[in-house]
């Protein structure tokens, strides 16, 4: 097989790259590949200072409008955990002069949807609607940004509502994972809540979390599908333009958050923490690492650039565990069948960034698993990769990209992103030469001083994986905790 | 895997009172059948130049081998290795590789496989596909460790899952004759009981031109895409022999059954109240559907504000349209709050079908429900993956690619009256079953 063959088109398009396969005389070779135009970006200020961008397409007759707010888990702390999430959340739940059930007949009577919800950085509220309705779904929606009435009745609600489903998830392997991972690996909260925190919100903790973060100067607008931009700023105008920035300006607070502490990377890993889950149909096996030198953005003056590790790091984890063919999926599923599917990735962080892998398999060879793991991130570190191996990775990268941006819900995640960590939305039309432009010595010096000296985590059967753990890590101390008696306050988090 | 949303294409015209009207063209796609029986679907939207490649063969979970439960969806598996002409995992190389993907997926009534790659790929893609289609090497080595992947695969979505069992009984306690009632992951033991020589007895009995569709939406030149067809479809000899099918008819259900259920690390009591339904080419599938988005079809549906949001006794409430060739299924089900029971979701479940069945739905609800769900089919047209799908599930459900096309103007003809019928016609006691689930060790 040759390798594959690529060159970079500059101006206004990306070209999609052709392999060249020579591998036997049937197989045909593919055409020219054709340019792809990257979507072009509208944007407008108001004078209450809310972004207004646009992305105009006309395939179908839809559009989807997202209110992106520059505040999320990161302004809430490990005490009032799921707080950004539950203001989000109760926004939908009522205003002052519409009740929780006229906001859900309301909209869903225009065939459309809106949801609400936070993630670490941010929070954002979304709807999604025929194009010939949009002016009465954006009225619900500025309805609910602007005079949601947070009736302790709903609150009380959502609270049970989320205690019911961290019971549920709870009791799944994977993710309990990932929530111990949060607090023992990267100094963090889970975004979801606590049983615990989630008890401890108040009706006041949700006044002021809405109070300072949800402020026009702090938000974007985002339009994409059938609509133009001139349509779409005379509606944002109507809508939203009597949001105020309330008196006394917003506080500074920490937005892009760091964790509380670090790690030092120079064993492979450090720790082994065991999460005990009597009679788990599967065991999570997990390996995390805290990146704490840098993360998704660089800033400067408030303009902020994409990091120096950040296409490093994307086209590692492509090659190491994004997508089917990835090292981890060939090694654990493919080669060996011991899951259905193996990968990894990064929670992003405007300084910092949360390195995981993740896979389950049968309770029995999560220590082979475990083993596994290690060998690829060790793999990675000490040598380098070759080139037919680092293209068709790159490939995969740019590939999804493109595909997410088919769709208008996808158009408005992917333009969302951009303004939530203060990038120029030039980053559209320079993600994908960037991931191309990414060489092989990159990914092994990323690899080599961030992705060491992690925590290997694994949540199951104890008694089914216990002796073989002890046999392949003779070395390590294993500290074990029981799921029922989960205290995550009390996860010794160094 | 198990749930099939809305049948329905592009609109013709949205008519009725509250809304504007929208004119939309229909799908406009090309049809033709070869020689060899092999059917051919195309439909060119060259707004960007990707394609997406759909190949479904006739044949699913209900065609599973005797004692071989799962069998389908694990030779799903096996179409990834290697051909005469392509090693393991080629199909990868081809889709992955350069950008693309690839993915399959099994269901009680046929198998798809389909690729999304940049335009330029699609001759090697069909060629790969028509090389998978007659050529599949079935060595023992494979077979072995694609089973443990399929074995994975079912404790990490049934074992690992706290109500995993309960949506496989919801299926398997459903049917008493009829092969759905094996389910399509099927179980441990029969994966383990499967050969290599079953699996080249079933590649050789149902992968073959005259049961496989190709379905392609995107950006192509017709031309050079039906040359490419003859040369990579055309030429593959139609073998000699029937298909077979399945003839089991389901019986009528004549008496109410129940069943009580258990599983470890289940956090709440679940009911399920199921119903054996029509066929899925059967005129009443409109009048179904619009009575599951008014049952459940997001905030403002009955199931959400009676249980969910006034009572406070579940968490999750629902009721599914389950769309099959043979006979269909209907059910409800719920998951508790903390704090309620089984028996207090059952009965509320009740009250909201009696309620529905004794009074009509109002034309308002009527609207929403007919709104919600054009919403939903333009959404699944905004790309080419979604495009070839929809004409799919057209074929395989109703029997035509044109009903595509169709499906929106008879959303639009159900009335109050075809709601009530329909809801009165299959949900009788005698047709029930009812199933509770709940942790292992904790009383009723």
């Amino acid at each position: 097989m040759k390798n594959s063959k690529f060159k970079l088109v500059a101006a206004f398009g990306i070209l999609l790259f052709a392999i060249l396969i020579g591998i036997n005389a049937q197989e045909p070779t593919p055409s020219a590949p054709k340019s792809v135009r990257m979507p072009a970006v509208t944007e407008k200020k108001l004078q209450n200072e809310l972004t207004v961008a646009v992305v105009e397409r006309k395939n179908v007759p839809l559009v989807t409008v997202q209110l992106l707010i520059r505040g999320g888990a990161d302004s809430e702390g490990f005490a009032k955990a799921g707080l950004a999430n539950m203001t989000a959340g109760l926004l939908t739940k009522g205003t002052t002069t519409r009740s929780a059930t006229q906001i859900a007949q309301q909209m869903e009577f225009l065939g459309g949807s809106i949801g609400s919800s936070a993630g670490w950085n941010n929070s954002a509220v979304s709807i999604n609607v025929m194009s010939d309705k949009l002016d009465q779904a954006l009225a619900i929606m500025a309805d609910v940004v602007l005079n949601p009435k947070f009736a302790p009745k709903e609150i009380d609600l959502l609270k049970a509502q989320i205690q019911d489903g961290l019971s549920y998830s709870l009791k799944q392997p994977g993710f309990l994972a990932n929530y111990v991972a949060s607090v023992y690996s990267f100094g963090e909260h889970p975004s979801g809540g606590t049983p615990d925190s989630i008890k401890s919100i108040q009706r006041t903790d949700i006044l002021n979390f809405k109070r300072e973060n949800y402020l026009p100067n702090n938000s974007v607008l985002i339009f994409t599908g059938d609509i133009t931009a001139e349509k779409a700023t005379a509606l944002a105008k109507k809508f939203f333009g009597s949001w105020k920035i309330p008196p006394p300006p917003k506080a500074s607070t920490t937005r892009l958050g760091k964790p509380m502490f670090f790690n030092t990377g120079t064993p492979l890993f450090r720790r082994m923490l065991v999460v005990d889950l009597p009679n788990a149909g599967q065991a999570s096996v997990n390996y995390t690492k805290s990146v704490i030198e840098s993360g998704r953005v660089r800033c400067a003056s408030g303009k902020c650039e994409s990091s120096e590790i950040f296409y490093p790091a994307k086209v590692m984890n492509s090659v190491l565990g994004g997508g089917y063919s990835s090292r981890l999926n060939q090694e654990i599923r493919i080669k060996r069948g011991l899951s259905y599917g193996a990968g990894s990735d990064f929670g992003w962080r405007g300084t910092s960034a949360n390195f995981g892998t993740r896979t389950q398999t049968k309770n029995e060879s999560a220590a082979e698993v475990a083993e596994l793991v290690l060998a690829e991130i060790k793999k990675l570190a000490e040598s380098n990769l070759a080139e037919n191996e680092l293209n068709p990775r790159k490939l995969v990268i740019t590939g999804d990209f493109g595909r997410d941006l088919e769709t208008n819900g996808g158009l408005a995640e992917a333009v969302s992103a951009i303004y939530g960590y203060f990038l120029s939305t030039n980053e559209l039309n320079t993600f994908m030469p960037a991931v191309q432009s990414v060489t092989a010595d990159q990914v092994q010096k990323f690899s080599n001083e961030y992705l060491m000296g992690g925590d290997l985590i694994i949540v199951g059967d104890y008694a089914k994986f216990k002796d073989d753990l002890a046999k392949r890590f003779p070395q390590f101390k294993v500290t074990l905790i029981t799921a029922e008696k989960l205290d995550l306050m009390k996860l010794d988090g160094n | 895997m198990r749930k099939i949303l809305g049948l329905f294409g592009l609109a013709v015209i949205l008519a009725g009172a509250a809304v504007a009207q929208v004119k939309i063209a229909p799908l406009n796609f090309k049809e033709r059948t070869l020689a060899n029986g092999m059917k051919i679907v195309s439909v060119r939207e060259n707004s960007s130049p990707t394609v997406s490649i759909h190949v479904w063969y006739d044949v699913g979970g209900k065609d599973d081998p005797e004692g071989r439960s799962g069998f389908a969806h694990m030779f799903e598996h096996m179409m990834f290795k290697s051909t005469k002409n392509m090693p393991n995992e080629k199909l990868d190389r081809l889709t992955e590789d350069v950008g693309g993907f690839n993915n399959a997926s099994t269901w009680e009534d046929y198998t798809n496989y389909y690729e999304v790659v940049p335009s330029n790929h699609l001759e090697v893609l069909l060629w790969a596909e028509g090389d998978r289609m007659v050529n599949l090497n079935v060595d023992e080595k494979n077979f072995a460790s694609e089973r443990e992947v399929v074995k994975e695969e079912f404790r990490q979505s049934v074992l690992a899952q706290p109500y995993g069992r309960f949506f496989e009984y919801i299926g398997s306690l459903s049917y008493q004759k009829h092969p759905y009632q094996r389910g399509v992951i099927g179980n441990l033991a029969e994966l383990d009981a499967a050969t290599s020589k079953d699996a080249r007895e079933f590649y050789n009995t149902f992968y073959r031109p005259d049961n496989a569709t190709l379905i392609v939406a995107g950006d192509f030149d017709q031309s050079q895409f039906d040359g490419w067809v003859d040369k990579y479809f055309g030429r593959i000899q139609k073998p000699s022999g029937t298909i077979p099918r399945v003839k089991v008819t389901e019986p009528v259900r004549t008496t109410e059954k129940r069943y009580l259920k258990t599983a470890p690390n289940v956090p709440f009591p679940a009911v399920a109240i199921t119903y054996l339904g029509p066929n899925s080419k059967s005129e009443d599938m409109a009048a179904l559907e619009i009575a599951e988005t008014i049952l459940s079809g997001g905030e403002s549906s009955r199931l959400y504000q009676s249980l969910i949001y006034q009572q406070q006794i579940a968490q999750e409430a629902d009721f599914s349209v389950d769309t099959r060739i043979d006979t269909g299924l209907l059910y409800f089900y719920a998951i508790a709050s903390e704090g309620h029971t089984a028996q207090e979701l059952e009965k509320s479940l009740m009250t909201e079908l009696k309620k529905i069945q004794t009074a009509p739905v109002t034309i308002k609800e009527l609207q929403k429900a007919k709104n919600q769900i054009i919403t939903g089919a333009f959404q699944a047209l905004e790309t080419n993956d979604g495009k070839a799908l929809a004409i799919e599930r057209a074929m395989i459900y109703e029997g035509s690619a044109k009903a595509v096309n169709e499906g929106i103007a008879k959303l639009q003809a159900v009335t109050v009256a075809d709601v009530q019928r329909v809801m009165k016609k299959y949900f009788t006691q005698n047709n029930r079953v009812v199933i509770y689930y709940q942790a292992e060790g904790e009383t009723k």
